[in-house]
């Protein structure tokens, strides 16, 4: 499924003191593929995730998510950064809210919710509470609670970013292996050079703030992907040219953060 | 080596665990010395052994638990009234700005007032009977219920909200499965402060002069009056055991009601 976005604009709180967020963002995510948006913090990536899912409103420009004219967010599904899962609810509970929701009943959505923590690895944590888990399991079940809404679309806010890098390892080809089975529209943020060549089909580099694209790098490393390859001399070519890009704008994002304290 | 600093830990653990009965009984032990022979007057202060005697007798001829049982009723109802009235209200408040905006002035004029001065007033409106202690006690504990409630649901975070309606949740369905919930730890919190303040004026109610015939204001007021201060005593003690085992009570049915929530307890 598709994602276009043509001309957007976010503009955050009123003038004089209002932030331009994103400035006339065009960029046309391709259905089925898995593309990473790599920037520096604060120019806009979790923003344009949200609008995306619908759960921001916008200042201006399209979006369109598929061509079926649904309302945004009807055909994706977020994983966020703070995980945001139900504390007073059990791990299965958490994973099935969705099809709750939906009015699947009891003995359905626990069926499927119970397959769907086995394939992450958390079988036997079904009663626990989200407080009683570690952070990579936490992870496990955010992802365990969009994937069972089988929407076609992902948004990935830097859900890896608290992860010790360890877990991140293993989340990372986890995620590949669901990606590669399950041929999903994905959308990740991130400002991890590695992850993003490491998971993506392309890469979106944004400007510092107001964020722009800068540049798209297509990635053409095969697929299936493994860790392995981040020692691959087109790998060291990729995150090069990718180090150069952000390098840039992460020294533009820190002038602009000088200039406005000076 | 190793087993010596066990042993050394293990006798420290002991007196950890000791300490605070020792202290007790020492001061127990001083205070009933001093009565005893320094001729401390027993209206004044009663030694600790004819406090006790007291207590037993006052249990056995069934005066303390006719007088404590009637005080917890009373402050069971005005706690149910006002747990029930003040959730009712946060919860509003907390889901529809028109409410709030409604209740706020109320709230912010009443809440300030010491309650306990409305007693003259609810005296001439209800006289002193039953309905009065109530309406006293829950008068003071609603407040608390209210706002605990009330800031409870306002504080839900909007990340939980959010993801919600990401997966498919209406507005209902997001009150009753995810903003209600993430307040429980909050509401149960107002609930406890509700139940002390309570306590305290259900007592009170019981004491204001001539009242009531009934409840354990009523006998500490009375048992002061005619200076049987050992009477004073047991009853205060009985009063101090009986919130002890309220506030129990209460923690206990919190971790039922909100198990999830880390607790220093
Ligand atoms: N609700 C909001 N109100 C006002 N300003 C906002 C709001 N949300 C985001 N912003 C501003 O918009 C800009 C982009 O924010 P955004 O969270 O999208 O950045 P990001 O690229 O995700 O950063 P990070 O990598 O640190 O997560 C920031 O300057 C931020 O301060
Ligand atoms: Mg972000």
């Amino acid at each position: 499924m598709d994602i276009v976005v043509e001309n957007l604009v976010q503009v955050f709180g009123e003038a004089p003191r209002e932030v331009l967020a994103l400035d006339r963002v065009s960029h046309r995510f391709p259905s089925e593929r898995f593309t990473c948006i790599l920037g520096p913090s604060g120019c806009g990536k979790s923003t344009m995730a949200q609008i995306v899912g619908g759960i921001e409103p916008y200042t201006s420009g399209t979006v369109t998510v598929g061509s079926d004219g649904q309302p945004l967010g009807t055909h994706s599904v977020m994983v966020w950064q703070q995980l945001n899962l139900f504390p007073w609810r059990t791990v299965i509970d958490n994973v099935a809210f969705g099809l709750e929701i939906r009015g699947v009943a009891k003995p359905e959505r626990n069926e499927r919710a119970r397959r769907l923590i086995a394939s992450v690895g958390l079988r036997g944590f079904e009663q626990h509470r989200p407080p009683q888990l570690s952070g990579g399991m936490r992870q496990r079940v955010a992802l365990a609670r969009a994937l069972i809404m089988e929407r076609p679309v992902m948004l990935m806010d830097e859900p890896f970013a608290a992860l010790d890098a360890q877990t991140k390892i293993v989340m990372q080809e986890e995620l590949v292996r669901i990606y590669e089975r399950s041929k999903r529209t994905i959308l990740f943020v991130t400002h991890a050079i590695d992850e993003a060549i490491l998971l993506g089909d392309e890469v979106v580099v944004m400007t510092a703030r107001p964020g722009r694209i800068k540049e798209v790098i297509p990635i053409d490393l095969p697929r299936p992907r493994s860790q392995e390859m981040v020692n691959t001399p087109a790998f060291g070519r990729l995150y090069d040219r990718a180090l150069h890009l952000i390098r840039e704008e992460v020294l533009n994002a820190m002038k602009q953060q000088e200039a406005m304290v000076g | 080596m190793a087993v010596r600093a066990r042993t050394k830990s293990k006798t420290r653990r002991l007196a950890y665990l000791a300490a605070p009965y020792l202290v007790i009984t020492a001061v127990l032990a001083a205070w009933e010395f001093a009565v005893r022979f320094n001729g401390i007057q027993p209206i004044f202060l009663p030694a600790p052994s004819s406090i006790l005697k007291y207590l037993v007798v006052m249990i056995l001829d069934g005066s303390l638990p006719y007088h404590l049982s009637i005080t917890f009723l009373r402050i069971i109802a005005g706690f149910a009234v006002a747990g029930v009235t003040g959730i009712f209200v946060g919860v509003a408040m907390g889901m529809s700005r028109l409410a709030a905006r409604l209740v706020d002035p109320w709230i912010a004029a009443l809440y300030p007032l010491p309650k306990i001065s409305l007693i003259p007033l609810l005296i001439i409106w209800l006289g002193t009977g039953e309905t009065y202690k109530i309406v006293i006690s829950a008068v003071t504990a609603f407040f608390p219920v209210a706002i605990s409630t009330f800031s409870a649901i306002r504080q839900v975070d909007s990340g939980l909200i959010k993801a919600a309606k990401d997966l498919g949740a209406g507005v209902r369905q997001i009150q009753f499965k995810v903003v209600i919930p993430a307040a429980l730890p909050g509401i149960t919190s107002g609930l406890q402060l509700g139940m002390g303040v309570t306590i305290i004026m259900v007592v009170a109610a019981e004491m204001i002069g001539g009242s009531s015939d009934s409840g354990m204001g009523y006998l500490l007021i009375h048992a002061g009056q005619v200076m049987e201060t050992e009477k004073v005593f047991a009853g205060l003690i009985a009063l101090a055991i009986f919130g002890a085992v309220i506030t129990g009570v209460q923690k206990r049915i919190d971790r039922l009601v909100a198990p999830w929530v880390e607790r220093e307890h």
